[in-house]
């Protein structure tokens, strides 16, 4: 599979801090890359590496087979960027910025550049505050100027970081929108603290926690790494003894119960898949004081996998 | 190379000039785009040439040269405090703003970086501080003192205050490419500037080469400063600090490129 983004023990130390730690990243093409991890992982520093804003302690990076020292220009040329904080000129307005931005990349008619700067502000919704200086703009239609101007070059790899960040519901389906309309022209590499948005939309998924890679791979794979099997029952009535049954059967691993508004609420730890799903809804049934009304097995959650990882330290590392 | 059916054209080339052009043109346009110049050259008449006509008519009858010093010493301390305070968030503004690092995404040379901050800004300052004042300035002399300069002599002599101001602007855009703050940009250039009426008494031979002698007369001197002298038309006393003004100039540029390459955003 060709990768478009490669790194080698790529390391980057603050005053004795290592901020990153030897980091072996592949980015396929053609994927959405989500790039996850606390506060503080080193998450930001990778992207900012990987343009060259800052340098390296150690190791290398590559983007298009490209040195990301050496080549940065040349890279930076195929690339659209999305910083955490967009921050424009504040004097310009954004169809302005758009301008001056595609000037970068592009030379040729200005009414050519004029139409792809058209086309850029519609896509993000910004088509009717084009001429308005963006000192006065929201933090939302910031976020949205932010994108814009990370994809007015057509480019082959897209980096955001933090792309959904200050922007409503609405905003943020349509990101996500943008994001999956864009997949089949380019890789998106995306850093991001909205795990559902990463589980809709990503195929590959890498978790840093202090400076360090815990989890690289495909999402499904990360998904299925999830430890057991959870049921979770809802039930009326006298629940003691159906309870007493159940957590004695050798498959089942634990029950933890809540009562909520008259309703039993049980999250039912599973060590054996196979005989729960034959056996613990015949079992609940069979029991004449308990009335099951609600019962299904929980599927594992993107935000469980990365807590698990992130709070297990090195343990839930799947490299 | 052609993007897809348009007929825009991919910007080529990875070489040190990369984005001059386009950065260039952004900076150009923030100081022409906007009321940025006229508010400058507002300001700037103000400073130098209200005080000038005003001098000009409580002392009609003084010599031409002394007249014509008052206007380079306004223009001559004027000319750096302008150049420190605008240069001073040029690059320090930038980095503490984050649009520093956002352009610096871009496919743009961190020498095109500095480099269009330097011509910019001397472009700007060359216009709304030196020859708008230099014409208000020549309009006084011709109307108010009723003399006429050699228009040669005083387009030479505001050519000296270029340098004049191109030390502070390089001298400041090196310190905001080495420091964060803008406490040590501004103040450096400002100290420099007025310490250099006492430096020479600490070391004499400074006086043949500081650059307050391109535009100020030097004390217990006789002589004019180099601008005074050749708009005047007067004998020029030593092109040596002007010489040695156009060697600082390389120097910070040198050293501004050099910091601003290893810098981090």
């Amino acid at each position: 599979m060709e990768s478009v983004i490669d790194t080698h023990g790529l390391t980057k130390t603050y005053k004795q801090v290592e901020a990153l730690k030897k980091l072996d990243l592949e980015v396929p093409k053609n994927s959405i890359f989500g790039f996850l991890g606390p506060n503080g992982a080193g998450k930001t520093t990778t992207i900012k590496l990987l343009l060259d804003l800052i340098h390296p302690t150690a190791g290398s990076a590559s983007i298009f087979g490209l040195d990301s020292v050496r080549n940065s220009v040349a890279i930076r040329a195929r690339i659209g960027y999305l910083p955490q904080d967009p921050r424009f000129y504040e004097y310009m307005t954004a169809r302005e910025i758009l301008d001056y931005t595609a000037h970068f990349f592009f030379k040729g008619p200005q009414g050519e550049i004029d139409a792809r700067v058209d086309e850029t502000l519609k896509l993000v919704g910004l088509d009717d505050k084009a001429d308005r200086p963006v000192k006065g703009f929201s933090g939302g239609e910031r976020q949205r100027l932010g994108i814009a101007q990370a994809q007015v070059n057509y480019p082959d790899l897209l980096i955001l970081d933090e792309p959904a960040a200050s922007l409503d519901p609405m905003g943020r389906r349509d990101v996500l929108e943008v994001m999956e309309r864009l997949r089949k022209y380019t890789t998106i590499f995306y850093c991001t603290h909205i795990l559902d948005d990463v589980q809709r939309v990503s195929d590959t998924v890498a978790i840093l926690n202090h400076g360090e890679l815990v989890a690289h791979g495909p999402i499904e794979e990360l998904l299925a790494s999830g430890e057991g099997t959870i049921y979770e029952v809802k039930l009326k009535g006298a629940v003691e003894n159906v309870q007493q049954k159940i957590s004695s059967q050798p498959w089942v691993s634990g029950i933890h119960s809540k009562v909520l508004n008259g309703v039993t609420h049980w999250t039912v730890s599973i060590s054996d898949p196979e005989l729960a799903e034959k056996e613990l809804f015949r079992l609940l049934a069979a029991d004449e004081h308990a009335f099951v009304i609600d019962y299904h097995p929980q599927e594992h959650q993107l935000e469980e996998v990365f807590m698990r990882i992130v709070e297990g330290g090195k343990n839930g590392s799947r490299q | 190379m052609a993007v897809g059916n348009s007929k825009m054209q991919l910007q080529t080339g990875t070489g040190w000039t990369r984005g001059l052009n386009n950065m260039l043109r952004g900076e150009l346009r923030a100081w022409f785009h906007t009321r940025k110049w006229w508010t400058q050259i507002i300001i700037w008449a103000a400073a130098i040439n209200l005080i000038f006509l005003m001098v000009s008519f409580s002392s009609i009858d003084a010599p031409v040269s002394a007249q014509v010093s008052i206007f380079n010493i306004f223009l001559g301390l004027a000319g750096p405090i302008g150049a420190s305070i605008i240069l001073q968030g040029a690059v320090v503004g930038e980095k503490k703003s984050g649009t520093a690092a956002w352009v610096l995404s871009k496919p743009i040379s961190r020498i095109s970086f500095i480099i269009s901050k330097l011509i910019s800004n001397s472009v700007g300052l060359l216009v709304t501080m030196i020859l708008a004042q230099g014409l208000i300035a020549y309009l006084i002399t011709a109307f108010v003192l009723e003399v006429t300069l050699p228009p040669a002599g005083f387009i030479a002599g505001l050519g000296v205050h270029l340098v004049h101001i191109l030390f502070y602007i390089s001298l400041t855009l090196m310190l905001g490419a080495i420091f964060d703050h803008t406490a040590p940009v501004i103040g450096i250039p400002m100290a420099f500037l007025f310490s250099q009426q006492f430096l020479p008494s600490l070391y004499p031979p400074l006086l043949k080469v500081l650059p307050w002698l391109l535009v100020m007369q030097p004390d217990n001197v006789s002589e004019n400063s180099i601008a005074g002298a050749l708009m005047t038309g007067t004998r020029v006393p030593s092109y040596l600090p002007l010489f040695a003004a156009l060697v600082a100039i390389v120097v910070f540029i040198f050293v501004a490129l050099w910091v601003f390459k290893k810098q981090e955003f």
